[in-house]
């Protein structure tokens, strides 16, 4: 359970977050929406103590983040917008070991948990390729697997579509689902929810830093507009 | 331009702890002394390399080249002579055994870059260099390996930008300072961005070091490349 | 979990400013490849210096210097990162007789950080007075040709006079380069970095 309390951070003379509460069960699957500047960003990257909040609290199972944040990125696992950036390893191997290594595990369970994390994403036979020559898609992925290389009970994907073509999107979501399936809690920031709205089990809109709506996403989809987003079914 | 090559040449099998010591410790021994026999004696030891790696001679020498064709004009800069005789042998001779001494350098490092990937040398400085220093230079070097080629996309996009809107017409020094501003400001961007991801993925000070062994047969190429190092100082 | 307790993460300070210096060591990498053609005879102009000049006033002399420690150490590993693609240990030693200004701009980078924050931990480029900026660059030229020339006169056996000579004109361009580096600082494009 990741348990988020009257969350505040400033930026500069402008309140990104304004008393954000909000607790996330186990294995949920959760859309986070929001115009741009809407304070999505600065609110997941509170989730893992990357960022520190000015007040409130940010738990995961009872245990602050800003306390522990090796257990913190452990268990919550974090894609970025701009997967080439975030990459260590001119190969795919050696980039999805970074997470493990840091961990200190010994050799076999980093390889292990390379397999296994390749396997999760279908990239199994992709270990020694050059992720320059990837297609987009298969490099989202790759960002996938180094997340969940950590083993993680939550993963955290920012806009992890933008850039994408419509088979990789679909490749992407399709593999999010099965980790879904599987009980990982699956957290996307999104301004676009083509595609999201009919996997996902919560949807939570912030505005102007406050969350303004948190229910099924079925239930938005009316009053999004409102919010300057985009009805997925038009 | 010489680069690795995936191979299983004795030179390809050894630990790179021992090649980067048997390379140090060669080119310590070439540039020592610029005397003839001392000139035969190291490129005799860089030729045992070159054949470690199975690698012609004439071929490497052939992609060193152009730097070869600028180092042979050095002899002739230092003969020329301002007045009669116009040329003088004594230190055009002179030049050509200093210029010499690099050829074992050459051919070693030649030897070096085609049978070691960067991972290897960056793996050797990592188990080398102990604790922070170590492990900061060894991922900045993984680092620097996979982000150099975004980083030069970003800088001739840049340029491409510039001579696209007519950037050509402007005095030079206006030219090297758009394209040094904006090709920086891309680079700290990426900088942020890796920034927040390493620590998202732990980024620490005590890692799982990368799996490096050595073999028997490394121990007599550190023997020799302890000895080539210290060579300059018992032979005076 | 055992293991888990004891990861030494690094400090968040400390990852920025090694992330600046990859990324400068990369940025100095992809300016070695590219120069402006001049016309006539004149030499292309190298952007390579800019590398030293911004490791130097924004990282100080600690990250500076590793900044360009990095970007030596992955062209020794066999990276295509010195000019036109070179690589190797030969090409930091002799290059065409040119090694001694690659290790001059680790040091140019080191001296120039020094001069500009005078301490370890980097100040905001914002603070750094021009005249201050001026100093630390212009010593950062100076180290260069104090060791590339002197460098080139052993690699190359020729009397020092002769390999200032054929360094010599040079040297204007690079007086050029600083100025255009403290334009850009004062331009504010910098600002917060």
């Amino acid at each position: 359970m990741i348990e988020v309390s009257d969350l505040r951070y400033r930026y500069g003379d402008v309140d990104v977050l304004d008393g954000v509460t909000l607790s996330i069960p186990d294995g949920q699957y959760c859309l986070l929406v929001g115009p741009n500047g809407s304070g999505k960003t600065t609110l997941v990257r509170h989730l893992n103590a990357l960022l520190t909040p000015d007040a409130g609290t940010v738990t995961v199972d009872g245990t602050d983040v800003t306390d522990d944040p090796v257990v913190a990125r452990t268990r919550i696992g974090m894609v970025f917008q701009h997967p080439r950036d975030q990459f260590v390893a001119a190969t795919v191997a050696a980039d999805v070991a970074f997470g493990p290594e840091n961990l200190g595990l010994d050799r076999a369970e980093i390889d292990r948990r390379v397999d296994t994390a390749l396997d999760a994403v279908d990239l199994g036979d992709a270990a020694e390729s050059r992720i320059d020559a990837l297609s987009g898609g298969e490099q989202a992925r790759v960002a996938i697997a180094g997340a969940l290389a950590m083993e993680p009970d939550y993963l955290v994907l920012d806009e992890p579509l933008v850039g994408l073509d419509w088979p990789a999107r679909q490749s992407v979501l399709d593999h999010l689902d099965a980790l879904a399936a599987d009980g990982t809690g699956v957290i996307v920031v999104t301004h676009d929810l083509r595609d999201l709205h009919e996997r996902a089990d919560r949807l939570v809109a912030l505005h102007e830093g406050q969350v303004v709506l948190d229910v099924p996403p079925a239930e938005a989809l009316d009053t999004l507009p409102d919010l300057g987003i985009r009805d997925p079914r038009c | 331009m010489l680069s690795y090559r995936p191979g299983s040449t004795v030179a390809h099998r050894l630990d790179p702890r021992s090649k980067l010591l048997f390379q140090f410790g060669l080119a310590i021994a070439a540039v020592a002394h610029p005397t003839l026999p001392w000139l035969v004696g190291t490129t005799a030891f860089a030729l045992c390399a070159l054949a470690a790696a199975r690698l012609s001679p004439l071929a490497v020498l052939r992609s060193y080249r152009i730097v070869l064709a600028v180092l042979a004009l050095a002899p002739f800069v230092a003969g020329v002579a301002l007045g009669p005789p116009w040329f003088r042998v004594d230190p055009a001779l002179r030049s050509a055994l200093h210029v010499g001494r690099i050829l074992p350098v050459l051919l070693v490092s030649a030897a070096y870059l085609t049978s070691t990937p960067v991972r290897d040398t960056r793996a050797a400085v990592q188990r080398l260099i102990p604790g922070k220093p170590g492990q900061i230079l060894g991922i900045g070097m993984a680092l620097v390996v996979r982000l150099f080629p975004l980083v030069l996309a970003d800088v001739r996009e840049v340029r491409d930008a510039i001579h696209a809107r007519g950037g050509e017409a402007r005095p030079l020094w206006d030219r090297a300072r758009l394209l040094a501003v904006r090709s920086l400001e891309r680079t700290l961007d990426r900088s942020d961005r890796l920034s927040v991801a390493l620590r998202a993925r732990c980024f620490a000070w005590n890692p799982t070091l990368p799996p490096l062994a050595f073999d028997r047969r490394d121990y007599p190429v550190l023997a020799v490349g302890i000895a080539l190092a210290v060579s300059p100082l018992v032979s005076v | 979990m055992a293991t888990e307790q004891s990861v030494d993460l690094v400090d968040d300070e400390t990852v920025g400013l090694f992330t600046k210096a990859v990324l400068l060591a990369a940025l100095t990498a992809a300016l070695a490849q590219i120069s402006i053609p001049l016309p006539g005879t004149l030499p292309p102009f190298s952007l390579q210096p800019f590398g030293m000049f911004f490791a130097g006033l924004l990282l100080g002399p600690l990250w500076g210097g590793v900044a360009l420690l990095l970007y030596v150490l992955v062209g020794i590993a066999g990276a295509p990162v010195f000019s036109n693609g070179a690589a190797g240990i030969g090409y930091v030693i002799a290059g065409k007789g040119t090694g001694g200004f690659l290790v001059g701009f680790l040091v140019g980078a080191v001296v120039a950080g020094a001069i500009a924050h005078r301490s370890i931990a980097p100040k905001p480029v914002a603070d750094l007075s021009v005249p201050v900026q001026v100093v630390a660059l212009v010593a950062a030229v100076a180290i260069v040709y104090a060791i590339g020339i002197p460098w080139l006169a052993v690699v190359t056996g020729l009397p020092f006079a002769r390999a200032a000579a054929t360094m010599a004109p040079f040297i204007p361009f690079d007086l050029l380069k600083l100025g255009i580096a403290i334009a850009i600082v004062q331009g504010g494009y910098l600002a917060g970095r």
